[in-house]
């Protein structure tokens, strides 16, 4: 009896149905955004499919090198278990914990206390660690900041994210080029002069819509995956507070240092456990992370659900 | 993960796989008569621990579990945290007269009594230690997640600490890959430095 009371307390420990829901909902109404650009690509003809094609292209491209070119422009370096044997130790239990084949494992020499994981699939997953985490986080704290990461490989959140970007990728794309390639839109057959440049308007004020309304839904996307991730690692370590702790210790830290140190990680700035940017942003909505205070909020009631005081 | 959990970001972490921790109570025969490779008389189970009563009396209940079932055998149950923050149990014989089936027996009063518990998830290795004619220490672990076993050589050299010898690993992978269900995937030899027997 009292097993099965445990057993049916620990399956509760980490879900939350709703989390799930906001992203789905986020995912659907992404899909419908894209659907409608779709469409209007379609419907113009040949230039839109020229241009999805090249779209796809450079999608496949970014699946396969962003991760290299990212790290060779950061200045990460592969490190072997000798000369790192904490941060491997800790790493090599979490993936026997979580299943999950052994990442590449990086360091990146920067004072910057932050970690981020890169990789479109499991197998090829690099985690990465700044000096500065290294430095700075005691070792129950950095269990909990790397089961974050690994639960970003587990939930393959760069593969997502890069997927569900996509379109407003191409919606960017004729957004910043749609003008000087406009031309290429109205070549369809037996259409006058006059309706190829009023395609060429609708397919970029439709771009210019579909990319504003899927930047607030890739960054709202981008925020739940955050929260997931906080969530797999509580679950992951059994230990909710010692990442809050970490990201206390982490962001109090980052906010005394200054930004020029900052700006050379802005771009990457989706997949650090704490946004690069020092800056706190007045909307919220515009953020990829989410607010501080509501990530210790939800550790802090995985916390009370493990202490069964919830 | 399916698609589903992907798109969601749901993940559980996985409970244990079937239960194959007793092949080594059978292939330690092999390991003795064919290979001259003698139990060292311990063994080790690693876990999680969890900071909450809840766990705290389970471990209670457990390490009762477990001396009342050493009693007869006569092993010895001591208990370690290390700096990982990672529990282990460390189970003994008696001096001069080890005994695999005994302590595969306690290494099981333990796992099933987190299990029972509910905190079947929290098992991470179990960990027969062995040695060679040459009294090099060689590991058996036993991965709870996936249900396989691997070895694990750590250098004898101590000029080169954290090296694991492969060779003598991929040897003992060879020579008892029929009695022992192997882990396929050598990414997933994970070492365990630092092993307390």
């Amino acid at each position: 009896m009292a097993a099965t009371a445990h057993r049916q307390g620990r399956k509760a420990f980490g879900k939350d149905t709703g989390l799930q829901a906001r992203m789905l909902m986020t995912l659907f109404l992404l899909g419908l955004v894209y659907a409608v650009l779709v469409g209007v690509l379609i419907a113009v003809g040949a230039g839109g499919v020229t241009i999805l094609v090249i779209a796809l292209a450079l999608l496949g491209l970014q699946l396969f090198t962003s991760d290299k070119i990212a790290m060779g422009m950061m200045g990460v370096k592969e490190v072997s278990p000798q000369e790192e044997p904490e941060l491997h130790g800790i790493i090599e239990r979490l993936c026997v914990q979580a299943d999950l084949p052994k990442p590449k494992v990086c360091v990146m020499e920067n004072q910057m206390p932050n970690a981020f994981a890169m990789g479109r699939s499991q197998k090829r997953a690099t985690v990465c660690a700044t000096r500065g985490i290294l430095e700075l986080l005691s070792p129950a704290e950095l269990e909990g900041v790397m089961a974050h990461e690994l639960t970003h490989v587990i939930n393959r959140d760069v593969m997502v994210m890069t997927l569900a970007s996509f379109f407003a990728t191409v919606a960017s794309i004729i957004v910043q080029f749609g003008f000087f390639f406009g031309g290429g839109f109205g070549g369809g057959y037996g259409r006058g002069n006059n309706e190829g440049e009023e395609d060429v308007v609708i397919v970029i004020m439709v771009a210019m819509a579909v990319y504003a309304i899927s930047f607030v839904l890739l960054r709202a996307l981008s925020r739940y995956r955050e929260f997931a991730a906080d969530r797999g690692s509580a679950v992951l370590t059994g230990r909710p507070s010692a990442l809050a702790s970490a990201l206390l210790k982490i962001s109090g830290t980052m906010e005394r240092i200054p930004s020029r140190d900052l700006r050379t990680a802005e771009g990457m700035s989706a997949f650090f456990i704490v946004p690069a940017r020092a800056k706190r942003s007045l909307m919220n909505i515009f953020a990829d992370h989410p607010p501080l205070e509501q990530r210790l909020a939800a550790l802090e009631r995985l916390e009370s659900q493990l202490q069964g005081t919830a | 993960v399916g698609l589903l959990d992907a798109l969601t970001g749901r993940h559980q972490v996985k409970g244990p796989a079937p239960d194959r921790l007793f092949a080594i109570a059978t292939a330690y025969i092999t390991l003795q008569s064919e290979h001259q490779i003698d139990p060292a008389g311990a063994a080790a189970i690693v876990f999680q621990k969890l900071e909450n009563s809840e766990f705290e009396a389970t471990m209670r209940e457990m390490e009762e579990v477990v001396t009342a079932t050493g009693g007869e055998s006569g092993t010895q149950v001591k208990s370690k945290d290390d700096e990982y923050g990672y529990r282990w149990m460390v189970l003994r014989n008696p001096e001069g007269t080890p005994s695999v089936e005994d302590l595969a027996v306690g290494i099981n009063a333990v796992s099933s009594s987190i299990e029972m518990g509910g905190h079947g998830e929290r098992l991470l290795c179990a960990v027969f230690a062995f040695r060679d004619t040459q009294k090099r220490k060689l590991y058996f672990i036993y991965n709870y997640k996936r249900g396989f076993w691997y070895p694990f050589v750590p250098d004898s050299n101590p000029t080169r600490p954290q090296e694991r010898s492969t060779e003598r690993e991929l040897q003992l992978k060879a020579q008892m890959g029929n009695e022992l269900p192997m882990e396929p995937e050598l990414e997933r030899w994970f070492p365990l430095w630092g092993i307390p027997i």
